[in-house]
């Protein structure tokens, strides 16, 4: 919900520590992480960790790793596959979400400023809490939904027209880049469902086989829900995957439309 | 176990006890099958998941899954499983395998009616490609499309699914718990033990029926297609429970991870029709393989680009890689059928497949070995000379458990197959066997006491050797010396050096005493799961002095049946390896068809 | 905080108090009146381009033709309208709570009507010859 204070504890001050490069170290890259723990009672700050990129693999996530390895194995982020198919390392880099493991160092300009993704609750450094996310996900019943009977034995048949529709949807791997960079979402999160979630429910709108169609178009039919989105496209700018989300959100509001 | 100073009992961490009828450890695809089948058979089911559930590496997986739907052309599901069998170099166990293949095509369609939106092709069915070692007529026909696909992001296309069905499925997510421990009682198990990340409170999950799905421990390997959380827990627990893990000196190498990055390239590339060369140009898989060629299987290709290399005919300025070729293939086919490795090939090696090859090496990416279970799941061990002696309460299902479907090499495509069909096969026996709701033994005081333990002492460890040091030093070991070809000496060295890393674990030291999602102690307890496994691996492949599917032996190149023809256990032991050997199956499950003979495996 | 204590689950607090079913209209309209006001305004720019002079007699004479009242009547309609909309989905967006979030509808609600009622009352004053010089004769 839109509140223009910040809590008292969230504001980044004071200043954090510094960690030189490697002595011998020719080519440097700076990186300022915003770190926060629950624990200390402290507000963030941001630490300083310079490396050497000669001896590191070249994405931010590789940097990350690095210095959690080597320099300071408090550092505390998210990862898995680190090929940008799971979604785990999505964080803000240089002021725009990402995903850490596909961010290539040598394009950031100067030091590489790396804080969690925005306007999400933190539990630890750049690990956000996205238990919302993940229930606003839940809620579109992103499964699909039948009424005639499952064919025994056989696939539901789907031409390959039908099947091209879903392309540019299903290869959403929930990373919250885009929902995270969204204005309306920071505002209205609680209740706007933002643009991965409702690229999600587009992608079942959108398919041959679900018969939900009317119930998920009647589910998605609210001022907050869906028509928050204000076309601000800021969610096809960042999405990592090369998604558009706002066109899935245009196309629900199409489909809004023509039944009314 | 060391303790430290600090040392508290269980009293200083918060303990919150669970009763399930049953607890699926790991939600990748065979975690979420079996999560969702235990649950709608009525029973009272919880999953614990490290990641989020669609953050496990099941969501990596690429090329497709194999079934034997016959869509593109003929095909039957024998045939599926005398290619797996032959794949396996005859150490699968041939009832599984029948199992497996006779149950893919429901398994798939199964897949299908929860919405995996797989190609299709003109009349609207699944669609399906040509893979490594997939063929007709019992070996004897051409090569089949076999492998069902969405696009190339099946895994995920899967996993999704798979998810999305699980939120339909009344179970009980922890989401981000790591598993610490089972509870093992008289031999039995009786539930896990595992730490919420986010608040580090201890939660002891009391279960009829405990199921690993942890996948495999790829991480391991310096250099794997893996993801970094693919840290074998389960296989970790297992060995500290006293039990043995089975056939461990098989470590798939795919022929094609992207050279530095070690990021996958499907195989589904050269089943759409990509060749592998060399720095002379040449398609030197027609050597190796003259029927199959660039789609023989993993193993085969993988020893053949990592032969060329050897001999000088690499590729690039050090000369250790090779080429993989997609630049004579229709944009249109590649942007249609392959847009997810363009894509990464774009990302990780900066090249446009349309006009360049990608620059590949042969990766570690699968571990055939694991848990040693039967078809439906439950986890087996030798025990008073009975080699299927049923572990009471535990599970395994997927790439931590060695059914052993895949034997001494894996077929590509059919890992996905294996999630699924065993996930389910496991859940439909928890069903069949626990009754909903049922009383739970109470479980003796200490249970938790070997888990808390082992977290104290973590957390608060003090030793000079950071976790990332000790992990290095493993992967560095395991890779050059548990490699593509291996022999008495390099074994020999990696036996000692193994070991020597695994006595550095009594000097780890991690710095975050945080409560609250402190990764450096969960990563220590990675290792602590990976490091076993790293040495039985070691000590297995220096044992086996044969050449059979993905392990090869130099000094023994060929397949020694009359030795061999055995599944290898190992326990791990006060930093000791046991080994000892489980037969191999040499029956089927039924008599639909034959047991298939050994032979010289040729592609 | 992460770590505080919410009783109610996760989706229940998605799912809130449930669709509202609405949207779709208001959505629309804000873009129908938007290309009215579009139209509308072009035309009323273009007419006072194209006045002689902008003399009150002039103007006064211009909107009491019944061709230039009934658009300017739309207009006034048209741009009220998508005030009101468009008001909304600000204060929808910036003001959370509740309480405050009704009451600035509503304030928001009179205002729009007054403004239109005011408007429309003068057009409608001038075109029926109320107001002296406007209807030629009248």
């Amino acid at each position: 919900m839109a509140t223009f204070t910040l809590p008292a504890n969230s504001r980044v001050t004071g200043q954090g520590k510094s960690y030189p490069a490697p002595a011998g170290a020719k080519r440097t890259k700076t990186f300022r992480i915003y770190r926060w723990s629950p624990d200390s009672g402290e507000n963030p700050r941001y630490d300083r960790y310079t490396i050497d990129l000669d001896d590191c693999g070249p994405m931010v996530l590789d940097a990350l790793i690095k210095i959690k390895g080597e320099v300071d194995s408090t550092l505390t982020f998210r990862r898995s596959c680190r090929e940008g198919i799971c979604g785990s390392c999505a964080m803000n880099i240089d002021g725009a979400n990402t995903l850490a493991c596909t961010k290539a160092i040598e394009d950031v300009k100067g030091e590489v400023r790396i804080t969690p993704l925005p306007h999400m609750e933190v539990v630890k450094d750049l690990v956000p809490d996205m238990t919302h996310f993940y229930a606003q996900y839940a809620s579109i019943k992103p499964w699909l939904q039948t009424a005639t009977p499952t064919p025994n034995l056989k696939e539901r048949l789907q031409a390959p027209e039908d099947r091209a529709k879903l392309d540019g949807l299903y290869e959403c791997i929930l990373c919250a880049c885009c929902s995270t960079s969204c204005p309306s979402y920071w505002w209205n999160g609680d209740r706007f469902l933002g643009p991965a979630i409702l690229l999600q429910a587009y992608r079942w709108l959108a398919d041959s086989r679900d018969e939900a169609t009317g119930e998920r178009l009647d589910a998605l039919e609210d001022p907050f829900r869906l028509y928050r989105c204000h076309t601000i496209m800021n969610c096809a700018t960042v999405c990592p995957k090369g998604l558009n989300p706002a066109k899935a959100i245009a196309e629900i509001k199409k489909m809004m439309l023509e039944r009314a | 176990m060391w303790f430290p100073a600090e040392f508290r009992m269980a009293d200083a961490y918060k303990v919150i006890d669970h009763a399930y009828d049953a607890v699926v450890v790991g939600a990748g695809g065979s975690g979420l099958r079996a999560t969702m089948g235990i649950a709608e058979a009525g029973l009272r089911t919880a999953c614990i998941t490290k990641v989020f559930p669609t953050r496990s590496h099941t969501v990596a997986a690429q090329g497709g899954i194999a079934a034997a739907l016959g869509n593109m052309g003929p095909d039957h599901w024998t045939w599926h499983m005398y290619d797996t069998v032959k794949g396996s170099d005859w150490l699968g166990d041939q009832d599984a395998i029948e199992y497996l293949c006779r149950e893919a095509p429901a398994a798939v369609y199964e897949l299908e009616h929860y919405g995996v939106p797989f190609s299709r092709t003109a009349d609207g069915r699944i669609y399906q490609r040509a893979f490594g070692g997939m063929t007709q007529n019992m070996g004897e026909g051409p090569a089949a499309q076999r492998t069902c696909a969405a696009a190339d992001r099946t895994g995920h296309a899967m996993l999704h699914a798979l998810y999305q069905q699980s939120l339909k499925h009344d179970a009980d997510f922890f989401i981000e718990y790591f598993a610490i421990d089972l509870i093992m009682v008289d031999g039995a198990c009786r539930g896990v033990v595992a730490i919420c990340m986010e608040d580090g409170s201890i939660h002891r999950f009391r279960a009829h029926a405990v199921v690993l799905a942890t996948g495999g421990y790829g991480r391991a390997y310096f250099s794997a297609t893996s993801a970094h959380t693919s840290t074998g827990d389960g296989g970790g627990m297992v060995l500290r429970a006293g039990l043995p893990l089975q056939d461990m000196e098989f470590v798939q190498f795919h022929p094609t991870g992207i050279y530095g990055a070690g990021v996958l390239i499907t195989e589904g590339a050269r089943g759409e029709g990509g060749y592998l060369t060399n720095a002379a140009g040449e398609r030197f898989m027609e050597r190796y393989a003259p029927s199959a060629k660039d789609l023989a299987s993993r193993d085969v290709v993988s020893r053949s680009m990592a032969q060329e290399i050897r001999e000088g005919r690499g590729v690039g300025r050090e000369g250790d890689h090779i080429f993989l070729h997609l630049d004579h293939i229709d944009p249109k086919i590649l942007a249609e059928r392959l847009p997810g490795i363009s894509e990464t090939a774009k990302i990780f090696a900066g090249v446009d497949v349309t006009r360049q090859p990608i620059p590949v090496v042969p990766t570690v990416h699968y571990n055939m070995g694991g848990i040693p279970t039967n078809y439906w799941g439950e986890v087996v061990t030798l025990k008073d000379g009975d080699p299927d002696t049923v572990v009471p309460g535990l599970f395994a299902v997927g790439e931590a458990a060695c059914v052993s479907v895949h034997g001494a090499n894996r077929l590509g495509s059919n890992s996905l197959i294996d999630l699924v069909v065993f996930g389910r096969a496991a859940a439909k026996r928890i069903g069949a066997t626990v009754a909903p709701m049922s009383a739970l033994p109470p479980l003796p005081k200490d249970a938790a006491d070997l888990a808390i333990s082992r977290v104290d002492a973590l957390r608060h460890s003090r030793g000079g050797s950071p976790t990332a040091q000790i992990r290095l030093a493993m992967q560095k070991t395991m890779q050059a010396n548990c490699g593509v070809f291996r022999d008495q000496e390099i074994l020999d060295e990696g036996t000692r050096k193994i070991d020597a890393v695994y006595q550095q674990m009594a000097d780890i030291g991690i710095s975050d005493r945080s409560l609250v999602f402190n990764t450096d102690l969960i990563e220590a307890l990675e290792l602590d799961n990976m490091i076993g496994q790293a040495v039985v691996t070691m000590h297995a492949a220096r044992n086996r002095t044969e050449s059979r599917g993905a392990h090869m032996r130099e000094d023994f190149p060929t397949r020694d049946d009359e030795t061999w023809m055995v599944h290898s256990i190992g326990w791990f032991r006060d930093g000791r390896v046991t080994l000892g050997t489980r037969p191999v199956h040499t029956r089927t499950l039924t008599d639909e068809v034959a047991y298939i003979k050994p032979k010289a495996r040729v592609y | 905080m992460a770590t505080a204590f919410k009783s109610a689950t996760g989706l229940k607090r998605v799912r809130g108090l449930g669709s509202a079913h609405a949207g779709a209209h208001h959505w629309w309209l804000q873009r129908a009146t938007a290309a009215g006001n579009l139209l509308l305004g072009l035309w009323f720019a273009a007419s006072l381009v194209f006045l002689p002079d902008l003399s009150r007699q002039t103007v006064l004479q211009w909107l009491a033709a019944p061709v230039n009242a009934i658009p300017m009547l739309l207009l006034v309609l048209s741009t009220a309208w998508h005030m009101r909309l468009g008001v909304q989905v600000m204060i929808e967006d910036y003001v959370a709570a509740p309480g405050s979030r009704r009451l600035l509808l509503l304030l928001l609600d009179l205002y729009a009507v007054a403004i239109a009622a005011t408007s429309l009352f003068a057009i409608l004053r001038i075109a029926l010859g109320v107001v002296p010089g406007g209807v030629p004769n009248g």
